[in-house]
């Protein structure tokens, strides 16, 4: 200490000659200053609660954490149970509605929440004893009112679409779903019918059976002594009653054979979300935590300085962030890394980033990097240690995972014997770039050069939810044969001469559907007209007010809509409508110069169906037909524009015969994320068609 | 006994009424104009090491927008002795963890680091200041990440698009027309030259506030602060060093007549050359003018009504008021009515809106908290199946519900006690202390302020939550920005 005032002295003697310093010359450190870690208090109750006490009297707060002890559960069919029961635990008791419970807990300025496996309580400590009266109303109480169990339903069903959109989060359920598929309940996602499944009855069931002093920890922070602990805890939980907790033993994820490369779509979109990611065996506590966490540091565990972060954004500026994160958990652990790329770079991204899992194993690391990683964590941790809630959790910690006393005193001990040897088999052991899940949620056009990166060469399509598209299955007729089937089966003739003689007296035809979408105020009127023998037209009302409108008169046409005003169509646009042109363009396929290809048999809308794909220069358009019936049941057609891909999909169903053709008397449109259900009002063959629809 | 002991300690606490943590600070400027400010406590052993630059967007030129945000980027390149991507690497390596933000107001940078490491964090924000690289090379590479940053933050997210759209109808003249990420275009556009000058501007001296709180001994802290930021030139001489620094023999002699070769390079202030010393003073007496916007927008007139077509699953409806200058009076009454409408899981928008009527996802009111005036907002993103207009006229009646009857004193309570709660809680790290304080300093003109704040709040009335209500939530005179899905062709 005297040595650095005395330093100190100089220096101010040098800036007073007007700050004559060498700037070059770096500061050094001083003493290192001690780092003291409180014990916590730690006591149990006749009931089998653990309670965990870290005394702060800086804030005159307290805080109450109570964590119930059970292993997560099974859900199944009934995925997100533990999610709805946790979103629902604050509607209200016997003896609070919900509201009056809000507006207590918010009366005195206390936070007062739950999920599916805790409860958590902070207040000024001159409130703590009324924050504990409600907190245990709600633990004894808790009464799941039908109305609130609604809510919370529809406002799921809500949040379900909303995931639709957001790449964090597809990304993140197909990251569960690859590294615990086969019922492991990490990777057990909640989806619309796993929703729809869930009952009021699961809920209290679910919440009796987790919510059990058994086995379960009060965490107890802030400005309040051992003897006003115990107190408390006397008072207000010993009344606590419940069965055994529930323990089992969960698999640790499922490790490929070779890197699997899967796929979510997200059109439109103009960056990749990437993540890289396996599981990794290993549970809290075991001796090579310590020196994997290092190892993943060093990779890209936060800060500029790692690998990942100097590599794609540093130096190729790919992204903006770039992170790899392994999660430790008693039930299953995995390593990720991932990060937003820009489509054009995004196999690039893929490459970097399965060449820094490769180099991490192949070479010592440089100690500079393991250095500056070790302190990154050595500081982190000092840093944390400003939170009072960060002892408690190092208390829980030790119980929990049965680790030694001391575990976190040594914590710097053990961080600095981390060395470069320590870190190279701990890459080796762990981490792979031959048998990972690469898992991408963009836009489709980067899809082809994204195969290279796939062991088998195929990528496997997930939804939003992750689960996995069916297979196609090979097609057992010609595409010849089923255009033939369709025809006949829309027109009821049994010849393509009478097939063909029914479509001829078809003039025109109009078609009026309401159409209507969650997103949208008011219903969509949609009309469609076909005058043979090449006429097409297209308008969208909402309330009389005219939003879209396209039209085709056999030579010219264009489109209309209110943001972008009038467009004429282009010369390839038409010579495209041209190829398309009639009623049933299948008939002209083999003249009209559009690539056709049977791909086989999808599973569509529980349905199987021949999936017919049509390529015309930029745009490609998939045509689904029932197996049975032979009717089209839904059209998908995507078109490039500019960067962006634009996708429409329409479902048909409800076919009825109008003059003798099969008409769908039900379609879902899905544009982009916007869904629309129409049905149809009238159709109308051969009535007069006025000729300013054409313009 | 230990019942006994409980009902002394809670009555001690209760006793305490309104009586916030009082945080201990000492400042002072020193004579190139840095502003000073050093908080000293012991409980953890770290130290939060900031700056505090008074631009943010406000200050740059319509074409050349997404400067300041463009700066916290830039100025992590590096410095005259801090190579390329080493900044950061410095601070990690010791320990520490650093990182810079910036709204319309300020840019703001700090440092967190082991207390044993205070005088390298003092060294390297100094050096920022001095002569932080400023070329072609980092601006490339930033402008990449900006970009990147900015599809991740803005384009890729539902909904994000809002404050650019709200606030680019809100203010005809005034910058804050367009957000502090800027136009990439002109980020494009711009010249080396361009960032020099914005550097050679903003990042001055008198246009800076040095704040430090944690495990530091203030006299100690003020021995390196007079050594690493005395040193640095005041007025324009910090310009002709960093041209001495960086511009050749010829070039200096031609913009200055005098030969670089005059000036002492270890010891540039204190220059032996006759020459030299006198063109120090010179610029050294040049003050720096800080182009600041002027701060009032042309009054609003009537209604602004447009919709936003976005990659959206849901509709939601924003609406948007002018809100008067952060240190106005009126900005505590404001801050506790947007408590009221949405503070909470009992607040009347969350109770009605979101759970009565079933009408909306979320439902929030806000005010941006600006320098000059400002914008409050009252927004929900609907519920699936919910018209727009249905939502919007349901936060219109929450809003005009406050406006026609005092709120309940029951509801006042809760209100005051939740704002002690909050302000009691605010102060609980160092990082955060070391900010608040650069802020009231910087905005309010007073760093006693992060003292008082709680007895402003609790001097405020339920007929002055009213008042403001109706005074600045007037129905005639806002944006609103209805957010619908995109369709799709």
């Amino acid at each position: 200490m005297k040595k650095i005032i005395l330093s100190g002295a100089l220096i101010l003697a040098a800036a007073a000659s007007f700050g004559q310093i060498d700037r070059s010359v770096r500061p050094t450190a001083g003493t290192p200053p001690t780092i003291n870690i409180q014990d916590s208090e730690v006591f149990t109750t006749e009931n089998g609660i653990t309670v965990i006490l870290s005394e702060n009297h800086k804030l005159p707060k307290v805080s109450i954490r109570l964590v119930t002890g059970s292993d997560p559960m099974n859900e199944g069919t009934k995925a997100g149970l533990s999610k709805i029961a946790g979103q629902l635990i604050m509607s209200g008791t016997t003896n609070r509605s919900k509201d009056k419970l809000d507006s207590e807990v918010d009366y005195i300025g206390a936070t007062l929440n739950a999920d599916g496996e805790s409860m958590y309580l902070s207040c000024l400590t001159k409130h703590v004893e009324k924050g504990l009266t409600l907190m245990t109303d709600v633990l004894y109480n808790a009464n799941f009112p039908d109305s609130e169990f609604e809510r919370i339903k529809k406002q799921n069903e809500s949040a379900l679409l909303s995931a639709k959109s957001n790449p964090d989060e597809m990304s993140d359920n197909a990251e569960r779903k690859a590294n615990f598929p086969n019922g492991h309940p990490y990777g057990e996602i909640m989806t619309e019918t796993t929703l729809a499944a869930i009952n009021k009855a699961d809920v209290e069931s679910y919440f009796r059976k987790v919510f059990t002093p058994k086995g379960s920890y009060l965490v107890i922070v802030g400005d309040v002594n051992k003897a006003q602990a115990t107190e408390m805890v006397n008072k207000y939980f010993s009344a606590w009653k419940g069965g055994p907790v529930y323990k089992a033993e969960l698999g640790e994820g499922q490790f490929n054979k070779g890197n699997r490369v899967i796929f979510v779509k997200k059109p439109g979109a103009v960056q990749s979300k990437v993540t890289i990611t396996f599981p990794v065996k290993m549970k809290p506590g075991q001796p090579n935590q310590l020196p994997l966490t290092v190892t993943n540091g060093i990779l890209g565990g936060g800060g500029f300085g790692t690998r990942l972060m100097q590599n794609l954004r540093e130096d190729k500026a790919y992204t903006y962030g770039c992170y790899s994160g392994i999660d430790i958990t008693d039930n299953g652990s995995w390593f990720s890394a991932s990060g937003n790329f820009r489509n054009d770079v995004t196999d690039s991204a893929i490459v970097q980033l399965l060449k820094e899992l490769d180099d991490i194993g192949n070479s010592y690391v440089k100690e500079s990097e393991i250095n500056l990683t070790k302190s990154a964590m050595a500081g982190g941790f000092a840093r944390s240690l400003e939170n009072p809630q960060t002892i408690a959790r190092f208390a829980l910690n030790i119980i929990q995972n049965n680790l030694p006393k001391d575990y976190y005193q040594t914590y710097l001990k053990r961080l600095d014997a981390v060395n470069t040897e320590n870190v190279l088999e701990m890459a080796q052991t762990y981490f792979t770039s031959k048998n990972c899940n690469i898992i991408v949620v963009g836009n489709e056009e980067i899809i082809e050069k994204l195969k290279v990166f796939d062991a088998d060469g195929k990528i496997e399509m997930f939804d939003a939810f992750g689960n996995v598209a069916k297979e196609v299955k090979p097609a057992d007729i010609t595409k010849e044969q089923l255009i033939e089937k369709y025809i006949l089966a829309n027109t009821g003739t049994t010849s393509m001469k009478a097939a063909t003689k029914a479509i001829k007296k078809v003039k025109s035809v109009k078609q009026v559907m309401e159409m209507s979408a969650q997103q949208i105020p008011a219903p969509l009127t949609m009309t469609t007209y076909f005058v043979a023998p090449n006429k097409e037209a297209m308008k969208i009302e909402m309330q009389g007010m005219m939003i879209q409108k396209e039209y085709f008169d056999g030579k010219v046409g264009a489109s209309s809509n209110m943001q972008t005003g009038k467009k004429d169509l282009t010369a390839e646009e038409i010579a495209s409508k041209q190829k398309s042109a009639g009623l049933f363009p299948e008939l002209t396929y083999a003249t009209s110069g559009i690539k056709v290809e049977l791909v086989g048999i999808e599973e569509v809308n529980n349905t199987e169906a021949y999936v017919l794909k049509m390529i015309d220069g930029d745009k490609q358009s998939f045509d689904y037909f029932d197996t049975k019936t032979f009717m089209k049941i839904k059209s998908v057609s995507i078109q490039k524009e500019g960067d962006q891909v634009i996708e429409a999909s329409r479902s048909f169903s409800d076919f009825k015969t109008v003059n003798g053709l099969q008409f769908p008397h039900k379609m879902t449109l899905m544009m982009g994320e916007l869904g629309l259900e129409g049905k149809v009002i009238t159709i109308e063959i051969n009535g007069t068609v006025d000729e300013t629809t054409f313009k | 006994m230990k019942k006994h002991l409980f009902a002394i300690a809670a009555l001690t606490i209760a006793g305490n009424v309104w009586s916030q943590r009082k945080i201990e600070y000492v400042e002072y400027d020193l004579p190139n104009g840095i502003h000073v400010i050093l908080h000293e406590e012991h409980a953890t052993p770290i130290v939060a090491v900031s700056i505090m630059y008074h631009v943010g967007s406000k200050n740059e030129i319509p074409t050349r927008t997404g400067f300041a945000h463009f700066f916290e980027h830039l100025l992590f390149e590096g410095s005259t002795n801090i190579g390329r991507g080493e900044y950061s690497e410095l601070v990690e390596k010791n320990g520490g963890a650093l990182n810079a933000n910036t709204s319309q107001d300020r840019t703001y940078y700090y440092e967190l680091l082991p207390s044993n490491q205070l005088e390298l964090g003092l060294w390297l924000e100094s050096e920022r200041l001095l002569h932080a690289k400023v070329d072609n090379t980092g601006i490339e590479t930033q402008r990449q990440v900006v970009k990147e940053e900015k599809r991740q933050r803005v384009d890729n997210q539902p909904y994000a698009s809002f404050l650019t759209e709200m606030f680019a109808r809100m203010y005809q003249k005034h910058p804050y027309k367009w957000q502090p990420i800027g136009s990439m275009e002109h980020l494009d556009a711009a010249q080396e030259e361009d960032y020099v000058n914005f550097y050679r501007t903003f990042y001055v001296p008198s246009n800076s506030v040095l704040s430090i709180a944690g495990d530091i001994n203030i006299e100690q802290t003020k021995k390196w602060i007079a050594t690493y930021y005395g040193s640095i030139p005041t007025g324009q001489a910090i310009n002709l060093f960093r041209d001495f620094e960086n511009q050749s023999d010829e070039a200096f002699l031609k913009t200055y007549g005098v030969a670089k070769t005059k000036f002492d390079s270890k010891n540039f202030l204190g220059s032996k050359d006759v020459d030299a010393l006198k063109l120090i003073k010179k610029y050294s007496a040049m003050p720096t003018v800080i182009p600041r916007p002027e701060r009032n927008e042309p009054a609003f007139k009537g209604v602004v009504v447009d919709t936003v077509y976005d990659n959206i699953e849901l509709p939601a409806v924003f609406m948007g008021y002018r809100l008067p200058e952060q240190t106005n009076p009126d900005a505590y009454a404001l801050d506790m009515l947007n408590t009221v409408l949405s503070g909470g899981t009992s607040s009347r928008m969350n109770k009605n809106i979101v759970e009565k009527k079933q009408l909306a996802m979320a439902a929030f009111s806000f005010a941006f908290p600006l320098e000059d005036p400002g914008i409050g907002l009252v927004a929900a993103i609907g519920a699936a199946k919910v018209d727009i207009i249905t939502l919007q006229n349901a936060l219109d009646e929450e809003v005009k519900s406050v406006q026609d009857a005092l709120i309940s004193q029951e509801e006042f309570e809760k209100l005051r006690n939740g704002k002690e709660n909050d302000i009691i809680s605010a102060y609980s790290s160092v990082a955060g202390i070391a900010e608040n304080l650069a802020q009231n300093y910087m905005y309010m003109g007073s760093t006693a302020l992060i003292n008082s704040e709680l007895t402003k709040y609790m001097a405020v009335t339920r007929e002055d939550i009213q008042r403001v209500a109706k005074k600045y939530f007037t129905p005639e005179n806002r944006v609103i920005l209805y957010y619908l899905p995109k369709p799709k062709n």
